[in-house]
C-alpha cells in the first residue's frame, strides 16, 4: 500500500469513528429509554445498570396496550388505587391520532386552496397574506391558548376533541400556508395554461394538473403539521379536563402522579409515542428536508 | 348572473379558494391575538367570567414591578443565548461531518436528525429518567469514571436544572441547524476549495476562509429564527422542571402560564404575552432586514 492510500484509509476510518461516537452520544437517551422499557422491574434499578437487558420482557407494553388496572409496587405485589394511567393509554393514543389528523387535514386543505389562489389570481392583499402567515408562525402558542380557551368555553367545546383540532389549526395553518405558497410559486404556470387552452375548466386544471405537481409540498407540509400537533402539550393541558378526552402528551405526564413512578412503564409509553413519528420520518425523510429548504418549519 | 358563470369566472374562483383561509385565519389567528391584547387591559378571572373589569395599565404595572417577571426575563435570556450558542456550534460541526459522500451516510444523517421529531414530552420523560440523581444512568456513568465524587442533583439545584433544560433544548433542535447548514453546504461551489488548496490553505484555514463566509447568510437567518422561537418556548422548560426548583428556570412563557393557570390572573398572563409579542416583532424586523439585505447582495 502506498503512503497516500494508507493515509486516506486512516482518514476515512477516523471519520467513521468520529461519526459513530457522535451518533451514539446523540442517540444514547433513546437507546437507553428503549432498553429500560424492555427490562423487568428487578433489572431497571440494577447496579451496575445494563444497556442490553439480561432478560427482556414485554410486560410494560402489555400493561399499556392491554390497559392494566393496577399499580405495581416495587416488591412486585399489585394493589388497586383507582384509575391508572395505563388503563387510558390506548384511548389517549386514539385521541391524539384523531386530533392530529383532523387538524392536519383542515390546515392542508385550506392552505393548498389559498396558496393556489394567491399565486394564480390578482386581488388586493395577495402579497400581504404570506407575510402575515410568516408572522403567525413566529407566534408562540402561549399567546393563543387562553383567548382560544375562552372562545371554546363560549362555544361549549371545552373538554371536546374538536377544541384541540381548532387549537392545532391555529398553530399549523400559518406555516402550512407559508410552505404551500412557496411551493406553488415554484410551479410553472405554462402547464396549466396549456390545459386551459385545451378546454379544461379551472377546477379540472386544479384537480388534475396542479394537485399532483404540488404533492411533494403537500406531503412536506403534512409532516410538519403532524409533528407539531402530535408534540403539543399546552393546548391539551388547558382545553381538556376529563381523563377520557386527554391526548397522549398530557395523559402520559399524569404517570408522575401517585406515590411511585414506574419507569419501565413510562419508557414504554415514550417509545410507543415516538414510533408513529419514527415511521413517518423514515418513510418521508426526503420530503422533510425539502420542507426545510422551503423555509417552512416550526420548532 | 347564473350560478355557472359565477363559478367559472376566474376572479370568483380565486376568491372562492382564498375564502376558507381568510375565515379560518380571522377566527383562529387574528381574533385570538386581538383578544390577547384586549385581555391585557382587563382583570380577568377564568372562574368568574362575570367579573371582568377594565384594568387600564395595571396589568403592565404589575408585571414590571414583579421581581419574578424580571428574573424570568433574565433566565429566559440566559437560556436562549446558551441554547443558541450550543445549537449553532454543534449544528455546524455535525453538518460538516455529514457533508461527505461516504458509504452509510444516509443512516448517520437519519439518526442525527431524529431528535427533531421526538415529542418534547418524551424527551422530558427520558431526561428525568437518565438525569435522576439516585438511579439515573448519567450520574452512574460520571461517578464510575470518577468525573464526579458525589451525585449531581440535575433537576433540583437551580444551576443544574438550567443546564438540564438547555441540554434538552440543544438536543432537540440542533438537527434544525444541521439541516439548514447542510442544505447550504451542498451549494458551495467546489472550485472555491480547489483554489484555496492551490494557495496552500490547510483544512482549518479552508473552513475559516471559504466555508464560514458562505454560511454567514444562512447562519444569521437560522440564529434569528431560533432566537425568536427559543425565547418563547414553554414546553421544553415546563415539562422538565415546571420552572423549578422554585422559580429558577422560569422564562416569560412559563411566567405567563403560571400567572394565568395557577394564579388565575389571565390579564397579567396576557400582558406578559403582549410584551413577548413586542419583542417578537422587533426580532421579525431584524429578520426582514437581514433577509432583505441578503437579497440585495444576491441581486448585485
Amino acid at each position: 500500500m502506498t503512503g497516500d492510500a494508507w493515509w486516506s484509509a486512516t482518514k476515512k476510518a477516523s471519520l467513521y469513528l468520529v461519526l459513530c461516537i457522535v451518533t451514539l452520544t446523540v442517540c444514547f437517551p433513546l437507546i437507553w429509554a428503549l432498553s429500560t422499557s424492555l427490562k423487568p422491574k428487578s433489572e431497571i434499578f440494577a447496579t451496575p445498570p445494563t444497556l442490553i437487558p439480561h432478560s427482556t420482557t414485554l410486560e410494560n407494553y402489555e400493561a399499556l396496550l392491554g390497559g392494566r388496572q393496577q399499580y405495581y409496587q416495587s416488591g412486585g405485589a399489585s394493589q388497586a388505587m383507582g384509575p391508572t394511567p395505563a388503563q387510558f393509554f390506548t384511548r389517549w393514543f386514539v385521541n391524539s391520532v384523531i386530533v392530529t389528523l383532523g387538524s392536519t387535514l383542515i390546515s392542508i386543505v385550506v392552505s393548498t386552496l389559498a396558496a393556489y389562489s394567491l399565486t394564480r389570481f390578482r386581488y388586493w392583499g395577495r402579497s400581504v397574506i404570506p407575510y402575515f402567515s410568516l408572522l403567525g408562525y413566529m407566534m408562540p402558542s402561549i399567546i393563543f391558548v387562553f383567548p382560544l380557551f375562552l372562545m371554546m368555553v363560549r362555544l361549549e367545546l371545552t373538554d371536546n376533541l374538536l377544541s384541540l383540532v381548532f387549537g392545532y389549526v391555529c398553530i399549523t395553518l400559518p406555516f402550512c400556508m407559508w410552505l404551500m405558497w412557496a411551493f406553488m410559486r415554484s410551479i410553472p404556470i405554462e402547464i396549466e395554461e396549456a390545459a386551459l387552452i385545451d378546454g379544461a375548466s379551472r377546477y379540472q386544471v386544479f384537480a388534475q394538473v396542479v394537485l399532483p405537481t404540488a404533492l411533494p409540498g403537500i406531503i412536506a407540509a403534512s409532516i410538519f403539521s403532524i409533528i407539531v400537533s402530535w408534540n403539543d402539550y399546552l393546548f391539551g393541558r388547558v382545553f381538556i379536563n376529563s381523563l377520557d378526552n386527554l391526548t397522549l402528551t398530557v395523559g402520559v405526564m399524569l404517570f408522575f402522579e401517585g406515590t411511585h413512578v414506574d419507569w419501565g412503564l413510562l419508557m414504554a409509553a415514550s417509545v410507543l409515542m415516538t414510533v408513529p413519528m419514527a415511521i413517518l420520518f423514515m418513510a418521508l425523510q426526503r420530503h422533510l428536508v425539502a420542507g426545510f429548504g422551503a423555509g417552512a418549519v416550526k420548532g | 348572473m347564473s350560478r355557472f358563470s359565477f363559478l367559472s369566472s376566474d376572479r370568483a374562483v380565486g376568491l372562492l379558494f382564498i375564502a376558507p383561509f381568510v375565515v379560518t385565519a380571522l377566527v383562529f389567528m387574528v381574533y385570538p391575538i386581538a383578544e390577547a391584547i384586549r385581555m391585557a387591559f382587563f382583570n380577568y378571572n377564568p372562574l368568574r367570567p362575570d367579573l371582568v373589569s377594565y384594568a387600564g395599565m395595571s396589568n403592565f404595572e404589575f408585571i414590571f414591578s414583579d421581581p419574578l417577571f424580571w428574573s424570568s426575563f433574565g433566565q429566559g435570556t440566559v437560556w436562549t443565548l446558551l441554547s443558541i450558542l450550543f445549537q449553532t456550534v454543534f449544528g455546524v460541526g455535525i453538518a460538516l461531518l455529514l457533508h461527505r459522500k461516504l458509504f452509510g451516510m444516509a443512516i448517520f444523517r437519519g439518526m442525527l436528525l431524529f431528535p427533531y421529531i421526538v415529542p418534547t414530552v418524551v424527551i422530558a420523560l427520558i431526561w428525568r429518567w437518565i438525569f435522576n440523581p439516585e438511579i439515573g444512568v448519567v450520574n452512574y456513568g460520571l461517578l464510575s469514571v470518577g468525573l464526579i465524587g458525589e451525585p449531581i442533583y440535575w433537576l433540583s439545584t437551580p444551576t443544574m436544572a438550567m443546564a438540564s433544560t438547555i441540554m434538552l433544548n440543544v438536543w432537540k433542535y440542533t438537527p434544525f441547524v444541521v439541516i439548514c447548514v447542510l442544505a447550504r453546504l451542498q451549494s458551495v461551489p467546489l472550485e472555491l476549495y480547489d483554489a484555496a488548496k492551490v494557495d496552500g490553505a490547510g483544512a482549518f484555514r479552508r473552513f475559516l476562509d471559504v466555508t464560514l463566509p458562505q454560511l454567514r447568510e444562512v447562519l444569521i437567518v437560522v440564529i434569528v429564527f431560533r432566537t425568536i422561537w427559543t425565547f418563547n418556548k414553554f414546553e421544553e422548560i415546563y415539562l422538565l422542571t415546571k420552572g423549578g426548583p422554585g422559580t429558577s428556570t422560569f422564562n416569560l412563557a412559563v411566567y405567563s402560564f403560571e400567572q394565568s393557570m395557577a394564579s388565575l390572573r389571565l390579564g397579567v398572563g396576557a400582558a406578559t404575552g403582549v410584551v413577548m409579542m413586542i419583542m417578537l416583532m422587533i426580532g421579525s424586523v431584524v429578520y426582514l432586514r437581514v433577509a432583505g439585505f441578503g437579497n440585495e447582495e444576491k441581486e448585485a
